[in-house]
This record gives C-alpha cells, sequence and structure tokens, in this order.
C-alpha cells in the first residue's frame, strides 16, 4: 500500500479532503445568508406542493373540512368534456404559435442580418423590440380599441368594402369563434417577432466571414450562401429555442387570459384560463379548490414529461440538458 | 466585404435590387409595430366621439388625461403609485435573492452546494400549480397584501440561474486572496462579486422591473381589496368596463381616456428604454448562447 518516501518529492501525498462537518463551520456564513432564499423558495415552491393533496378532496370554501374523496377528481377530469377542450385549445394553439414564432423569427434575423448600415440595424432593432416590453394588459387592450365595434380595423375592412355597414357597427373581431385564433396568433406575433429575433442575430454574428469569402471565391450566390452556410451555422440555435419553448407550451396563460372571452370559451379557453375560472372566478356556485387543484396536478405532470424528453434530445443535439 | 449599391452595374444589380425590397419590407414591419401605438397615442389627444383613421387628433384635448391625473378621483394615482412602489421593492428583493441565490450556487466546495442546485432546477420543472399556492398564501395571511405579489415574483429561478452564469465568470482568485485577508463571505459578497457585477446587476435589475411593473395576473388571483391594485389593472378595469359616464365638462370620449391610461401605463417604460436598450441585450445574450 504505502510506497517508499523519497526525500523532497511530495507527489505521493495526498491531502485528504477535511470531512463534510469541518467544511461545513468554515462554510457556516454562507449558510446563514442563503437561509432568507431558502425560506422564500420553501414558501412559495415547496409548501404548496403540499396542497396538491387537495386534487383527491372535494374542498370547497363552504365552511365544511376537506373530504378524502380519493380518485374522484380524476375520474370527473377524465370524462370532463370542458377540460378536455380546453386540453386541446393550448396544445392547438401553443403549438401553432411556436411554429409560426420560429419561422418569422429566424425569417426576420436573416433579413436584418443583410442590412449593412450598423445604424440602420440598430433603429430597425429598437422598434422591432419596442411591443415586447409592453405588458400583456397594454396589449390587448391597444388591440380590443382597434378591434372593437367601429374600430380602426372595421373602418379600414369597410372603406375596402370588405364588411357592410351593420358589421362595421357590430362586429367585435375578438369575439368571432372562426377568427379568434388568428386574430390571438397576429397579436402575439405583434408583441414577440422582434425580441425572438434577437438571441438568432447573436447567433448570426458568431458565424466566422471566412466562410463567406471562401463561398464568395467559389462562386457562390448570397442566396446560395444563405442556404449553405447560414441556415446551417444557426440551425443549433434555432433547434435549441424550439425544444426549449417546447417543454413549456401547457403553461401558456396571461395571453389568452387578457384577450379570451365567455364567447369564444370553445376555441381559446387553455388549461390555465380553464383552472382559473373552476378554482377561483367560478360564473356560477363556489370556487371548486379540490378540482381545480387535480386540473393543475394534471398539468404539471404533463409538462414536467414533456421537459424530460426535450430535456433528453437537448442532451442528444448539444450534449448537455435544458439548464 | 463592402457591396456597391448600383442597379446598373451587374455585378451589384441582384444585390441592390434585394436590398430594396429588403428596406421595403423593414420599413413595412416597423409601421406594423408602431403604428397601433400611434394610433393610440392620438386618440389618447382626441376628444372626438367618432372613431376615425386620423393618426392626428382632429379635436385636440388633454382632458383625457386630466381626468385619470385630477378629475378621476385619486384611484388611478394610487394605482400608479402602487405600481411604482412594487416596482421598486420587487426590483430590489428580486436583485438580493438572485445575487444571494446565484453566489451559494458558485460556492463549489460547499456541502450541500449540488443539492441547493437540484432545489432550485426541481422548481423550474414541476410546479404545484394556481390553487395550492394561492392557498398557501391565503393560509400565512398574505392574502392582499402586496407582497403576495412581490415575493412569488421575485423569487424567480430563470433570472437566478442568468446571474450564476455572470457570477462564474468572475475571477475566482480574487476570492481566495480576500479570504486569505480575512474578508467574510458578506465581504466578498458586498465588496468584490457586486460591484464586479454591475452590467448583470442592471440586466436582471431591468427584466425584474418590466416584470413588475408589467403585472396583472398575481393582483387579480392574491388582492381583493381594489385600493392596493396596480395601474394594469385599473387599465384593465377600464378598457372593459363600458359604464361609467362623464358631465359635461370633458373634452373626451370614453376612448379618449381609456387611450391615455395605456400611454400613461406605457410612458415609464418609454423614457428608459432607448437608455437601457444594451442591458437587455446583454441579459438575453448572455443566458443563451453560453458554449
Amino acid at each position: 500500500m504505502s510506497q517508499p518516501v523519497q526525500k523532497g518529492n511530495y507527489d505521493h501525498i495526498i491531502v485528504k479532503k477535511p470531512s463534510a462537518w469541518v467544511r461545513m463551520k468554515k462554510y457556516a456564513g454562507f449558510y446563514l445568508m442563503f437561509l432568507p432564499v431558502v425560506v422564500v423558495l420553501f414558501i412559495f415552491y415547496y409548501a404548496p406542493m403540499y396542497g396538491i393533496t387537495f386534487a383527491f378532496t372535494n374542498y370547497k370554501p363552504n365552511g365544511k373540512a376537506a373530504q378524502f374523496v380519493g380518485l374522484a377528481n380524476f375520474q370527473k377530469l377524465f370524462s370532463d368534456p370542458t377540460f378536455w377542450s380546453s386540453f386541446k385549445n393550448t396544445l392547438i394553439i401553443s403549438s401553432v404559435n411556436l411554429v409560426l414564432a420560429t419561422v418569422t423569427s429566424v425569417v426576420v434575423a436573416l433579413l436584418l442580418n443583410e442590412i449593412q448600415r450598423a445604424m440602420v440595424k440598430k433603429v430597425i432593432n429598437t422598434v422591432l423590440y419596442l411591443p415586447h416590453f409592453l405588458s400583456w394588459v397594454v396589449v390587448a387592450s391597444i388591440f380590443m380599441l382597434l378591434l372593437q365595434p367601429n374600430g380602426l380595423l372595421s373602418q379600414i375592412l369597410y372603406a375596402l368594402h370588405l364588411i357592410d355597414a351593420t358589421s362595421l357597427e357590430q362586429t367585435d373581431w375578438l369575439t368571432q369563434k372562426n377568427c379568434w385564433r388568428i386574430v390571438f396568433y397576429v397579436i402575439d406575433r405583434w408583441k414577440e417577432i422582434g425580441w425572438g429575433t434577437v438571441i438568432y442575430i447573436a447567433a448570426l454574428a458568431g458565424i466566422s466571414p471566412d466562410y463567406y469569402e471562401a463561398a464568395e471565391i467559389d462562386g457562390a450566390n448570397r442566396w446560395q450562401q444563405t442556404l449553405n452556410i447560414t441556415l446551417p451555422s444557426i440551425s443549433n440555435t434555432i433547434l435549441v429555442v424550439f425544444i426549449l419553448n417546447l417543454a413549456r407550451v401547457l403553461n401558456i396563460f396571461e395571453s389568452v387570459f387578457v384577450l379570451y372571452n365567455s364567447a369564444v370559451y370553445s376555441v381559446a379557453d387553455v388549461i390555465g384560463t380553464y383552472t382559473y375560472r373552476v378554482g377561483l372566478k367560478p360564473t356560477v356556485g363556489l370556487p371548486n379548490y379540490g378540482y381545480s387543484t387535480t386540473i393543475g396536478v394534471f398539468r404539471s405532470i404533463v409538462s414536467l414529461i414533456l421537459v424530460i424528453i426535450t430535456d433528453n434530445i437537448s442532451k442528444r443535439v448539444r450534449g448537455y440538458g435544458l439548464v | 466585404m463592402v457591396y456597391k449599391f448600383s442597379l446598373t452595374d451587374p455585378r451589384y444589380r441582384g444585390r441592390s435590387i434585394f436590398a430594396i425590397f429588403n428596406f421595403i419590407f423593414m420599413t413595412l414591419l416597423m409601421a406594423c409595430m408602431i403604428l397601433p401605438i400611434i394610433k393610440v397615442l392620438s386618440d389618447s389627444f382626441n376628444g372626438d366621439t367618432v372613431y376615425g383613421f386620423n393618426l392626428w387628433p382632429s379635436n385636440p384635448t388633454v382632458d383625457g388625461y386630466v381626468y385619470i391625473l385630477v378629475k378621476g378621483g385619486t384611484e388611478y394615482l394610487r394605482a400608479f403609485g402602487v405600481s411604482v412602489y412594487t416596482t421598486i421593492v420587487g426590483t430590489f428583493i428580486g436583485l438580493l435573492l438572485s445575487a444571494i441565490g446565484a453566489y451559494i450556487l458558485i460556492q463549489k466546495e460547499m456541502p450541500g452546494n449540488k443539492f441547493f442546485g437540484y432545489m432550485f432546477l426541481f422548481t423550474m420543472m414541476f410546479n404545484a400549480g394556481t390553487i395550492p399556492l394561492f392557498l398557501v398564501i391565503r393560509a400565512i395571511g398574505l392574502y392582499n397584501s402586496l407582497f403576495a405579489v412581490i415575493f412569488p415574483l421575485s423569487m424567480n429561478v430563470y433570472n437566478l440561474v442568468l446571474m450564476r452564469s455572470f457570477f462564474e465568470q468572475l475571477p475566482r482568485a480574487l476570492f481566495e486572496a480576500a479570504e486569505i485577508d480575512g474578508c467574510s463571505p458578506y465581504g466578498i459578497f458586498f465588496r468584490i462579486v457586486l460591484p464586479l457585477s454591475k452590467a448583470a446587476l442592471a440586466s436582471i435589475g431591468l427584466f425584474f422591473a418590466v416584470a413588475f411593473w408589467s403585472e396583472y395576473v398575481h393582483y387579480v388571483i392574491y388582492i381583493s381589496d381594489t385600493a392596493k391594485y396596480n395601474f394594469q389593472v385599473k387599465l384593465r378595469t377600464l378598457v372593459i368596463d363600458d359604464t361609467f359616464t362623464f358631465d359635461g365638462n370633458y373634452n373626451a370620449s370614453l376612448n379618449t381616456v381609456k387611450n391615455a391610461a395605456i400611454i400613461i401605463a406605457i410612458i415609464p417604460f418609454l423614457f428608459i428604454y432607448p437608455f437601457c436598450q444594451k442591458y437587455f441585450m446583454t441579459g438575453v445574450t448572455m443566458g443563451a448562447v453560453k458554449e
């Protein structure tokens, strides 16, 4: 086991790691400092996890104690048509939005990248990023006024003779079942199109100019350069952004919450908004804490599965996980 | 490589035509971004009840603003105050929690470091949902308190992870030198880590500030006392509500007031945006393009 000790050579000496207790004492100050963070994290993230048990009760704010009902809430969930409609809407709205977001942001980033003058580029960037920083309430307010009866959109359509005077005075574009989703996608793009390009612009800036010079010498035109150099160079970034967002598809809430209304529940209601209506502001009766917790738990579990799947894809594609 | 703009020289013609189309496209896109805001701005100064195409007030008045700031009672001013208060306090608490959390996460030798990391990570992957959090907040007596909005939002794990990646780039030798010189963990944190991370603090601080200023959902869920609503909630109520009437003293329609309220909600941000844009950018590219 032991080797003969040579004079003047200390390589064989292995410094033994101090025991955990000694190290913990050394870091005592750090633990104390960390305490407030742990407390906040515990109260607002971990304590609610205990509340998941309400999913197995019939808890309502009716003065009675919560009764254990087993899996009754889950049975109700699986046979609740409103829930499945909201689940379907969530998937459709989120995934269409995700695809639209990826395509538009990449295209705009590529076009921005073609602009030679830094000054012009900067002005365009500043304008395009702006709506991202407006709150959803402000964005919804702006568009509710533009899309209201007699609003700007109706006026334009009327001037183009696409709608008649009655629709001009009566159509609120946010209450139309057949076009609510399209209106939603357009508003979401208006808000996020510029901001979505930031990451691609950063990736584009990282491509070595040598590639383009070599391609130029080989006689490739700009379109061929885009197809064969630019797109392959940022394809990894596109994929990463895509899977990061994929893990969050069920989280959509605020954007829908401020833009939907009772007239379009069948096409606009998402899991988040349905949970809110069941658990906090029901139109009839008492809020059902038990059942809405069940919906939340179901959503969290599906989300977790999505995160694990995307994390695996991420590991395969770029060698490390989501974070 | 520099390209000449020329429509006659065949070597540059294709590229120049593309540049023209690209410029037209970008101009149209910018117009789409800006026009809704211009329309709101114009209508906020327009006393007419008739809604038109105009992007310039046909019946100029400031009564919409006067109504919100003075005549409408103090409820809007108070809501504005609540917005300012929560933004300042929330940003401060948020930065403090993120910086401390990030500082602990970079102490690789600290026992429990890995565990703390997973503790944060898990909250990103799984959360209990709205109702359990609502019940906890009610149980600890924070219902109807502004802290029910401030705390859940200031503990933002994404920002904390972002802060960690900033901190990880600080030279470790500095910490070790300070430690040898007898500096406490707090001393290192306040005298070395924070002063060296001004850019990170500015950038993450702005994210927090925008989030707090824009918050709406938490108020609706955790607060029922209308005196504690922020400006976003007031704006929302005003835009949805069609019931209130004016006496004849105003040269303003309901539409004028609604538009004026939107502009007031945007204005603080518009003032700082041009100066802070670079910090927003640092934050995003920093967290996302790590190699």
